[in-house]
């Protein structure tokens, strides 16, 4: 099959009335949760992932891309509106976002980060499905060992792009393969560290722990900043940007697109630094640098494309390799998990519609949101308006009842409140919880894979410098960690985390 | 980073390390999990037995942390940021109650009664305010996910009287 065959097949499975409507109400929803001050994607997929329990797989994968998007897009309207931006994706775009907003052209920047998302998203869309293709083909021929050292390179990746001290980042990613080796063993059944619980005896839950860590730690994290936020008050000006503002967003927009669409497939959280990389691309190429920072429609033009190509083509890893790129990317795994689908490169020859319908859904996401926000602009301004003292309610209640219902057990929502609190004590020692996440996602695979390599080489540890591929991804894993620890590198490295 | 709205450091409270908190509870994590651990063989290299790995992490985390701990003490790190309790205390406390209660009593309870008991955490809080969101709230939820999404939460249950 090729390309055109292929988005064909896709194209019909997502416009049918009933996964129309699912990325629709996905959208909806998302950008609505997303949209809350300090609620960024993830906690936001975590709380809407039961709502996607009693639908089909194909539907619930859609519906689920859309809560995606909406989430994105979400953070990217507090980010302008309120200046508080929901993850790190969106750090950028409230720089001059919210200046512009300040100035009256909210609805500029909110139209112009729309449309820009919008072409993004079509370009990302036809990237992921050219190469989803080979890709898969070459991650059917990796062996235990190339995908082993291709985990570890991943995870290297997390390291050096995570914020903060590569130490903690290590320390953290440790923690997270640790965790997931509690439960029954893979081969033995033995079980492992459960202390006799049966509860513990399946292993810990994934959206458990992801809501405990992310969800209520941030809860927990924001009740003690006190009520800072500034709404902006007064005239949101036209949506549209003007002619003008248009053909000087254009070719950010495309740079954008291109940076972002790289480094969202990179392995660790690539998709971060692109509207960081596309921010200081714009800078260095504007004509007036000393704009950025006081409202510059570039600098929200380029960042925003950057994100949402980012967050598009981070999906090529997960729907390829099986291996999820991001924090976001392995809730994408839990929910997949959820609806008994083992995300990797057998995804697309066993269930071809379901693969190509999430890929032709995601341009369809894209589409919706345009259509969605821009004319309920005025509504999410209303809701950024409720009070921390009532959203937080809200928010924990939500998230119990998503707890729950994953196995109506209630010892899970226990469990959850746990992490909340080991999350909140971990943000206080400077450890970031993304990491954790990652690599209890990954701890499974590597286990598994490590073991049957060892296996397969009857002990011998040697397999993974005689297979090539796996020297070659650990070559780089060795390079890129010892390259983290120049101080040069360093600098560089905090400097583009703390670009303001 | 720091915090302006915080007292200044120093004063009042013995200056701690973050690095040196960070280390020693990742060796007491370590302790704790190699101690969890101790019961599962490690196998042989070819044969990599259940306790391998999680021995092996341990290990390591202990490793990290031994290094955070004695890099704290050759460079002044940051220092520990305050932990607030009223926030994590009581929005726990709500967790817990909600959990005890959504399968004995029903969702219809445990729902207020999360968003009360967290609810205080907010030095804001309103009662009366708190309390009618928390009934709008629970109403919505009950129309959303066990009306709308036919999901199987137990509402109100009442021995004898009423199972819904």
């Amino acid at each position: 099959m090729d390309l055109m065959s292929n988005l064909a097949l896709g194209f019909s499975t997502a416009m049918s009335l009933q996964n129309l409507g699912l990325a629709f109400i996905g959208c909806l929803v998302g950008t609505l949760i997303g949209i809350l001050p300090g609620v960024g994607p993830i906690a936001t997929i975590t709380m809407l992932l039961p709502i996607t329990f009693g639908i089909d797989p194909v539907g619930a994968l859609i519906m689920l891309a859309g809560i995606y998007y909406g989430a994105q897009y979400g953070g990217s309207t507090s980010a302008i509106l309120v200046n508080i931006p929901g993850e790190a994706g969106s750090v950028v775009t409230a720089l001059d976002g919210h200046a512009m907003a300040k100035k009256g052209r909210a609805g500029a920047a909110l139209g112009i980060s729309a449309i820009g998302s919008f072409i993004a998203g079509c370009i990302a869309t036809v990237v992921i499905a050219a190469l989803a293709v080979p890709l898969t083909d070459l991650a059917l021929r990796f062996g235990p060992t190339d995908y082993f050292a291709l985990m570890v390179m991943g995870l290297v990746f997390a390291v050096v792009l995570a914020h903060g001290s590569v130490l903690k980042a290590v320390a953290m990613i440790l923690l997270g393969i640790l965790l997931s080796t509690i439960g029954s063993d893979l081969e033995t059944g033995q079980a492992r560290m459960t202390f006799g619980s049966l509860h513990l005896a399946d292993g810990i839950d994934f959206a458990v722990l992801a809501m405990g860590i992310f969800g209520f730690a941030e809860v927990l994290r924001n009740l003690e900043g006190g009520e800072q936020r500034d709404v902006i008050r007064g005239t949101m000006g036209p949506l549209l940007p003007t002619r003008e503002e248009m053909r000087r967003s254009i070719a950010p927009i495309l740079r954008g697109t291109g940076l972002g669409s790289v480094l969202g497939m990179l392995p660790g959280n690539g998709a971060v630094l692109a509207p960081f990389a596309s921010y200081t691309l714009e800078k260095k190429l504007a004509k007036r640098p000393q704009d950025f920072g006081k409202g510059a429609i570039e600098a929200v033009a380029g960042p925003e494309s950057a994100n949402n190509a980012g967050a598009q083509t981070s999906f090529i890893p997960l729907l390829t390799l099986g291996i999820p790129p991001n924090a976001v990317m392995a809730i994408m795994v839990g929910a997949m998990m959820i609806q008994g689908i083992v995300p990797g490169p057998q995804v697309m020859t066993e269930s071809p519609a379901l693969f190509w319908g999430m890929i032709a859904s995601m341009w369809i996401g894209n589409l919706m949101l345009l259509v969605i926000n821009l004319p309920l602009v005025g509504m999410w301004v209303r809701l950024l308006k409720v009070p921390y003292r009532l959203l937080f309610p809200a928010i924990l209640i939500f998230s119990c009842i998503g707890i729950y219902s994953i196995d109506n057990n209630p010892m899970d929502v226990v469990f959850t409140g746990g992490f909340a609190i080991a999350g909140y004590l971990l943000i206080k020692m400077g450890f970031e919880p993304a990491p954790l996440l990652l690599g209890f996602v990954l701890g499974h695979l590597i286990e598994e894979n490590l073991r049957r390599a060892m296996l397969l080489s009857r002990g011998e540890l040697s397999t993974f410098a005689e297979n090539p591929l796996s020297l070659i991804l650990l070559m780089i894993s060795v390079g890129l960690l010892l390259l983290s620890a120049l101080p040069t590198l360093r600098a560089k490295r905090e400097e583009v985390f703390v670009e303001d | 980073m720091t915090d302006q709205s915080q007292p200044i450091e120093g004063l009042g409270r013995p200056r701690l390390s973050q690095d040196r908190v960070a280390g020693l509870t990742l060796i007491a994590v370590s302790a704790f999990a190699l101690w969890a651990s101790s019961d599962l063989e490690t196998g042989t290299l070819r044969f990599i037995g259940p306790g391998l790995m999680p021995r092996l992490l341990a290990s390591l985390v202990g490793v990290t942390g031994l290094i955070l701990l004695v890099l704290s003490f050759l460079r002044l790190g940051e220092a520990m940021p305050r932990i607030a309790l009223r926030g994590p205390v009581c929005v726990l406390a709500g967790i817990l109650a909600f959990a005890l209660t959504v399968q004995t009593v029903g969702f219809a309870i445990a729902a207020p009664l999360l968003a009360m008991l967290a609810g205080l955490a907010d030095r804001d809080m309103r009662w009366i305010e708190l309390l009618g969101f928390a009934a709008f709230m629970t109403v919505g939820c009950i129309l959303v996910f066990k009306v709308g999404l036919n999901l199987p939460i137990p509402i109100l249950t009442i021995p004898g009287i009423i199972q819904y």
